[in-house]
């Protein structure tokens, strides 16, 4: 890839995949997957209720949704990172063709975790081991994954990739995290993360503590390791759609426990056929001039409880648009217009009176 | 009557540490909040905007400079809580400002404490269940909940319902959003314009991000390492900005409409 | 250079800090039993000279001398008026000449075992308690942070049954456990000697027989101190590690698929930080602390001196004691401000910054 590449025209943005799981070079697929949690007082927590999805080679898949709707738990999923609370209910989650729900921890720590899929995790501002070098943390991460790489050529590729990120290897690898600061640290974060070429790259609100030139400087460095082909594919989790808008191709929107829209990215955003994907975005604002007089509408009420099954749709309570039989009648998704949707009126015009895109 | 002054800085600056490696946090910086108004100080991280409202609170004090409040020097009011009933403040993280020990209410009840005179248990009572109306919370909901019990969202309207119990002059929000997802944000926003409206009250909106500084605001004051780069009302700022800052702050926020990072296609994609 | 190192600059920073505290604890130790109404030498010249024998006029002699209180000629003999009363010196003068002679190390003779000199009194004592003291904190010490650790990490029964053991150990008074551990041990049992140091047949040497002996009488006062610090420092490093194993860094660690054991070494190594200050803060208190133990025990180590001295009114030998107390906590309070400066960067960098 070169760096003079004609810029990719917004319109093209939407060139995403068709969200139709497909069995053609997809790093990761998820099948029907359900996670939940089991409390203090044994209260089972479906967080993550069958979900499907599949991701390409160079796709960059974002998920939205509000605080608590299961997207990091999804995650945690998908990873294969089954430690208690989080118990793995039923469904299947495949990197590179081969399963990875029945594994043991530690297998899965050997073959998997750093290796095919890596994490960039949220508040990445406290994630290094404030009493270790940035290097003697990078090694411990190559060494746990292949035990007979040496010193020295640790060494030479630690300095290679940190410089290859932009940072001033020798002092940066050389430093604890408190003598750097918090862009730096997000770099070397994402740096050791992808130490490994994984193959699918999953940052959890890698900006959300950041301030917003320090978030774009981080979302051009993880489009660069994409064009390095270092990354390969990448879930993006995020709240704030405008930010998925630039980054992925496709968007998956989230509500206790499910996908209620996923579609491409022009889909989602600005023709949004689902009442809460609509809201998401009618909650949004922008700097644009002439901008300050749309009101951003906030959804009102919160989340439901995950702790007992919900009759009907999820979203009816709080629904500006509920229908009468939408708190009794399940919900399934099915297309329409293109995209997956979870609304029995995803194709009338009652949805249309939500939120409405920016 | 809107052109009354609440504050008035008059070249303040405030500089941490001495010698070589002192820090100039704010430096040399003029400006006047009218009545009545939201303004908003912009800027990235670090650039000084938490001590500029820091020293409005009198948290901290100018090493130079003069700082009135309702035209006299702002420590003319001598004991420090008398500025607080008339100027109060929100924070970025609201779980660090209620004790995790005791239950939401009674410590909305506590802060009726900062009152000179403390009206009777029952109006206590009332009061709170208005401030908890106000935030679009009912009362139930959190009756004997404990702080962790509640979503961030959720506890950062609990920090707005206390100002709707102490109804200052002057509210101070620091960052009020950046822990909250964007849904929430837009209540949050909410809730501030309304305690303009309808308690006529001056906020002062700290923010790094441009796009909710020109939504909510009357003015907007742009910072840069400790100076104030731009200033104006926020259609001037926007449009006309003179800074370099400001442009660059106006490029990075991510806006659907508009190209934010130019990129190649990926390879993987390109076939 | 100190310039360019903020580490060192920080280090003599503190050490001219801790000069100027020991300082002043020298001098109170000075002032302190003259202030009162009757000065303590002059009570026990009083008494000296009551008896007016050689010996007594030989003692009144040293005492005038080591504590300068008289005008001495070129050949250190104490010059007297024509009556035989000594020459008094001031109190300004009386402080110079004891700076003096403490800051060599002389800290006087005892009154009640004249003339011993003091530093000997104490060398004599202090291989007891050190002997003692030091072997019981440092087991303890790690026996507690490894049953701490291991109760954070395993949880389930094993943290079910230690932590509430650990938890009783603490609560109860040192003195509590040391009283108890004479009466049923020592006195109803009698599977060990109920007081004192080594069998009254034996006098220290290096034989088998009193080595054996001292073995014997080490028991108790040992189990005691040692069951004490294992049950606090496993508390404090079960909630350290807990601690530890929830933070950030911990569960990108195991995103990262880093090692279980890479991880666990980091978890402890972070929590053993606060844990090594206080292991040289019990090191530090560790001659002061024999107090009570030594005195239940009747051991015949440095606390067992100071009662002694207290008993008789031997000023000499209690502020010798104080003296050898305070240095040894001001030693370890300082060891504290370096280790944990060099060993944990967070607090270096802080320290950089408040050198500034
Ligand atoms: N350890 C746990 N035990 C029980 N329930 C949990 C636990 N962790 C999370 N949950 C529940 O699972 C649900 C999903 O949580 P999750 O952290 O995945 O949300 P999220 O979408 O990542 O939110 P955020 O945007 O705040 O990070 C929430 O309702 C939460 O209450
Ligand atoms: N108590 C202090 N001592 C020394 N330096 C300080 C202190 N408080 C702030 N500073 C310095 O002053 C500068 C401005 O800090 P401030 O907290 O106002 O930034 P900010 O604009 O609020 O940034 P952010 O968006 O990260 O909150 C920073 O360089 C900071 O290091
Ligand atoms: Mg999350
Ligand atoms: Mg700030």
């Amino acid at each position: 890839m070169t760096v003079s590449a004609p810029v990719r025209p917004l319109e093209q943005a939407a060139s995403g995949p068709t969200p139709k799981p497909a069995k053609s070079n997809a790093v990761l697929e998820v099948e029907d997957l359900r996670v939940h949690y089991v409390t203090r007082f044994g209260h089972k927590i479906q967080a993550v209720d069958g979900v499907s999805f599949s991701l390409k080679q160079g796709e960059i898949l974002g998920i939205a949704g509000e605080s608590g709707c299961g997207k990091t738990t999804l995650v945690s999923g998908c990873m294969g990172l089954y430690i208690p609370p989080l118990f793995h209910t039923s469904g299947d989650v495949r990197i590179d063709g081969k399963s990875i729900v029945g594994m043991t921890l530690e297998q899965n720590r050997k073959e998997v975790l750093g290796q095919k899929i890596a994490m960039i995790p949220q508040g990445a501002l406290n994630s290094l081991n404030p009493t270790r070098k940035i290097k003697d943390m990078a090694a411990d991460m190559i060494l746990s994954h292949d035990e007979s790489a040496d010193k020295k050529s640790i060494n030479d590729r630690l300095r290679e990739r940190f410089t290859r990120i932009g940072l001033d290897a020798d002092h940066v690898l050389n430093s604890y995290p408190v003598e750097l600061p918090a862009g730096t640290k997000q770099r070397c974060v994402i740096g050791i993360s992808t130490l490994l070429n994984p193959k699918v790259v999953v940052a959890d609100e890698p900006t959300s503590a950041l301030d917003v030139s320090t978030q774009k400087a981080v979302i051009k460095l993880l489009f660069e390791l994409m064009d390095q082909e270092i990354i390969s594919s990448m879930l993006f989790i995020t709240h704030e759609l405008p930010l998925l808008r630039h980054v992925s191709s496709s968007i998956a929107v989230m509500y206790a426990g499910e996908f209620v829209e996923y579609g491409t990215t022009e889909q989602v955003i600005f023709e949004g056929r689902q009442p809460y994907s609509r809201a998401l975005m009618g909650s949004m604002l922008s700097a644009e001039p002439g901008q300050k007089s749309r009101k951003p509408v906030a959804i009102e009420g919160a989340p439901p409880k995950l702790d007992k099954p919900i009759p009907g749709c999820r979203f009816a309570e709080r629904c500006p648009v509920a229908q009468p039989d939408c708190r009794t009648t399940e919900q399934v998704l099915r297309i329409v217009a293109g995209r997956q949707v979870r609304c029995k009126y995803a194709d009338t015009e009652v949805v249309e009176q939500v939120g409405g895109g920016l | 009557m809107t052109d009354a002054l609440k504050f008035q800085a008059k070249n303040i600056s405030r500089v941490f540490g001495h010698g070589k490696k002192s820090v100039t946090a704010v430096d040399n910086v003029t400006f006047e909040i009218r009545d009545r108004e939201i303004i908003s100080l912009v800027g990235q991280s670090g650039c000084g905007k938490t001590v500029l409202a820091k020293m409005l609170l009198r948290l901290e004090t100018p090493t130079s400079g003069e700082l009135l409040f309702n035209g006299k020097p702002i420590t003319a009011t001598g004991d420090p809580r008398n500025h607080w009933r008339q100027v109060q403040a929100v924070f970025q993280d609201p779980f660090s400002c209620f004790n995790q020990f005791f239950t939401i209410r009674s410590q909305l009840k506590s802060s009726f404490r900062l009152f000179e005179t403390k009206p009777s248990p029952g109006e206590i009572e009332e009061r709170v269940d208005q401030a908890l109306l106000a935030v679009n919370i009912k009362p139930k909901e959190v009756e004997g909940k404990y702080p962790f019990e509640l979503s961030g969202g959720q506890m950062q309207r609990m920090l707005l319902a206390r100002i709707f119990i102490l109804k200052p002059q002057v509210l101070i929000a620091d960052e009020p959003t950046s822990m909250v997802d964007a849904c929430s944000r837009a209540s949050i926003l909410d809730y501030l314009l309304k305690l303009k409206e309808e308690l006529s009250m001056t906020i002062v909106f700290v923010t790094h991000d441009i796009g909710l500084a020109y939504y909510i605001s009357d003015s907007l004051y742009i910072m840069h390492k400790g100076k104030m780069v731009d200033r104006g009302a926020p259609d001037d700022v926007i449009k006309h900005p003179t800074s370099d800052v400001t442009k660059q702050l106006l490029e990075d926020i991510p806006d659907v409409h508009r190209q934010w990072i130019a990129r190649g296609t990926p390879v993987h994609a390109a076939e | 250079m100190l310039r360019k190192n903020p580490t060192l600059r920080h280090i003599l920073g503190r050490a001219a800090w801790y000069f100027v505290t020991f300082l002043v604890a020298v001098t109170v130790n000075f002032f302190l039993p003259r202030l009162g109404d009757a000065n303590p030498i002059d009570a026990i010249l009083a008494k000296t000279n009551a008896g007016d024998s050689a010996g007594a006029r030989e003692k009144e002699e040293a005492y005038l001398r080591q504590f300068g209180l008289a005008e001495v000629d070129a050949q250190g003999k104490v010059i007297r008026t024509a009556d035989g009363k000594p020459v008094r010196t001031g109190l300004g003068k009386q402080f110079v000449s004891y700076l003096g002679l403490t800051l060599q190390g002389d800290l006087g003779t005892s009154f009640l075992q004249f003339p011993k000199p003091v530093s000997e009194i104490i060398k004599d004592a202090l291989p007891w308690t050190l002997c003692l003291q030091l072997p019981t904190i440092i087991f303890g010490w790690l026996v507690g942070n490894l049953l701490g650790a291991l109760a954070a990490y395993k949880r389930g029964v094993f943290d079910r049954i230690i932590y509430p053991l650990a938890l009783l150990v603490s609560a109860v008074p040192a003195f509590c456990v040391g009283i108890l551990m004479v009466y049923y041990f020592g006195i109803k049992l009698e599977w060990f000697p109920a007081v004192g140091g080594y069998d009254a047949g034996t006098t220290p040497a290096l034989s088998s027989d009193f080595l054996s002996s001292a073995a014997y009488y080490y028991v108790m006062p040992f189990l005691s101190i040692f069951m004490i610090v294992v049950g606090g420092q496993s508390i404090g490093m079960r909630s350290m590690v807990i601690y530890e194993l929830g933070t950030d860094y911990v569960k990108y660690a195991k995103l990262l698929g880093i090692k279980e054991n890479k991880i666990l070494l980091y978890t402890f190594r972070n929590a053993m930080l606060p844990q090594l200050t206080g292991l040289a803060l019990a090191l530090g208190a560790m001659v002061g602390g024999a107090l009570i133990t030594e005195i239940i025990f009747s051991y015949p180590g440095l606390g067992m001196a100071i009662l002694t001295a207290i008993q008789g009114n031997d000023y000499p030998v209690i502020t010798g004691c104080t003296l050898l107390i305070t240095v040894c906590v001001l030693v370890a309070n300082f060891s504290v401000d370096i280790l944990v400066g060099l060993l944990d960067p967070r607090i270096r960098a802080a320290q950089a910054a408040e050198s500034n």
